[in-house]
């Protein structure tokens, strides 16, 4: 059953997303075009090719905001109106398990936020490719990044595993935001007014955990180097370990607070 | 027989305001039961209850001896009092839908309800008028070999054209094995298809009997005596 969701939740949600990705390809496309222009044109004068393509890099930076933005405000809609809207009747009726319901929606919602990000970063370079000499003082740039911070040093493993924590920390991200949803939930009125209000709340919380994290690490190095220097090599060596882990207790913890609500305080109006 | 609903001392309150309280109901397998009542009686949390839509403050529900969950989801066909279709769907995605999470789906039952509605399977969903819709729905749900159908106000909202649609397709299409539970306040419309009739008045079962019997011993309609019994 877990497969058959899973196709239906992607069936209703590619079109609209997918002309997202299509809009960013197409504006890089636009951009790349202006960039181009631009590099051929006297550097001394302001032209109206110029200008056009100014007007065209700022809508292209306005789009990669509206489709991260929008498609973050369609999933979340996609979730609330499928889970908790009309859509729910038909939804918790149907002959599945709570955990499928959840696991279905949350690797749909991910995949797409990953394809997004993806597509946003392939933008990013294609369009610095364009110019020659921003994509050399680029590649420079990262060399010498990579040299001060002592990187060249990471191992295949360590890349592995930073991998890994990124994947979990959207898995959290798509989470909260049903967690979030669903703690609203257990109000009679003003649901999604509740669960904005869950929202804050649960960033405040998590705010306040990583500062206090971050100090007590702090402290600890400090007393055990005697302030002594470690490196940077090392402190990215061991960074992943700390993500990874609060990924996957922010999954686990969402995750919970997620199927608690929808399997024993499903109230649907 | 083990009967196909059992509800024992069932309670939901909203805050202070009790939705149902102590209702303590059974209903038998192969039968057309009218859960009658006024609007706001209780008739839709119930209902809402046995489908796991809602959980209960005190008391449980069976049915078929299972508290609601996968299994009670296979054996119940539910129609809500609205429309719970997603609107880019094309009518055959629908059919597809059923298809593939109810085994007890008949294919071509529904696509032969869809024929005789004219109702095109090509189109989505959102093109239908809201009265095509809700037919589009019902079809649906009257397509499944279920052991209970809960029909919650099927012909509310509808003219009497359909509402003769909606009934002659409700009686024509069910599993004789199983037992219909159809909620509504328009009695006169239903009664000649009931064989029980449970009144439910402020949440609590007032009277649960046959069709029949009522009509032998008050010697009058079903919707004669719901006016008497609900008279404000």
């Amino acid at each position: 059953m877990l497969g058959k969701l899973m196709k239906y939740e992607w069936k209703a949600t590619w079109k609209l997303l997918l002309s997202a990705n299509i809009l960013t390809v197409a504006m890089t496309g636009l951009a790349r075009c202006m960039m181009l222009l631009m590099e051929q044109t006297n550097y001394s004068e302001f032209t109206m090719v110029d200008f056009l393509a100014v007007m065209v890099l700022f809508t292209y930076v306005g789009s990669m905001f509206a489709v991260c933005v929008g498609t973050t405000i369609f999933l979340i809609y996609r979730f609330y109106t499928s889970t908790y809207g009309d859509q729910g009747y038909l939804l918790h009726t149907l002959p599945v398990d709570t955990h499928h319901i959840i696991i279905a929606k949350v690797l749909v919602s991910a995949a797409w936020v990953i394809i997004n990000i993806t597509f946003i970063y392939l933008s990013v370079i294609f369009l610095l490719a364009s110019s020659s000499e921003i994509f050399h003082s680029m590649m420079e740039g990262m060399v010498d990044m990579i040299e001060y911070l002592g990187a060249e040093k990471i191992s295949a493993f360590t890349v592995i595993m930073t991998l890994l924590a990124f994947l979990f920390s959207i898995f959290a991200k798509v989470l909260k935001m049903g967690a979030c949803i669903s703690l609203g939930q257990l109000s009679a009125n003003h649901k999604l007014l509740l669960s904005f209000a869950w929202y804050i709340g649960i960033y405040f919380v998590e705010q306040l955990i990583q500062g206090l994290y971050l100090i007590m690490t702090l402290f600890i190095r400090n007393q055990v180097t005697q302030n002594t220097y470690w490196g940077y090599g090392s402190y990215f060596d061991n960074q992943w370990e700390t993500t990874l882990l609060a990924g996957i207790l922010s999954c686990v913890v969402y995750y919970m607070l997620t199927w608690y609500v929808m399997s024993r305080k499903l109230n649907l109006d | 027989m083990m009967p196909v609903v059992q509800c024992m001392g069932l309670t939901k309150t909203y805050g202070r305001k009790i939705a149902l309280n102590q209702v303590n109901l059974n209903l038998e397998r192969g039968r057309i039961i009218g859960l009658l009542g006024p609007n706001g009686s209780g008739k839709t949390t119930l209902i809402k209850i046995m489908n796991g839509l809602l959980k209960p403050t005190a008391g449980e529900v069976l049915i078929n001896g299972h508290r609601p969950g996968v299994d009670t989801k296979l054996r119940i066909s539910y129609l809500p009092e609205r429309t719970y279709l997603q609107p880019g769907m094309k009518v055959l995605e629908l059919v597809q839908y059923f298809q593939d999470f109810y085994p007890d789906f008949r294919v071509d039952r529904a696509y032969d309800m869809l024929a005789r509605l004219q109702i095109p399977p090509q189109e989505r969903l959102k093109n239908l008028s809201k009265g095509t819709k809700e037919k589009v729905q019902l079809i649906m749900v009257m397509s499944r070999d279920a052991d209970l159908y809960i029909l919650d106000e099927p012909i509310a909202g509808v003219d009497p054209a359909a509402r003769d649609y909606i009934l002659h397709t409700i009686v024509n299409n069910y599993n004789r094995c199983g037992s219909i539970l159809l909620s509504t306040h328009l009695i006169s419309d239903v009664e000649n298809i009931l064989d029980e009739v449970v009144f439910i008045k402020y949440g609590s079962i007032v009277l649960q009997a046959g069709a029949e019997q009522i009509r032998r011993n008050e010697r009058k309609s079903v919707d004669r005596f719901f006016r008497e019994v609900f008279a404000c």
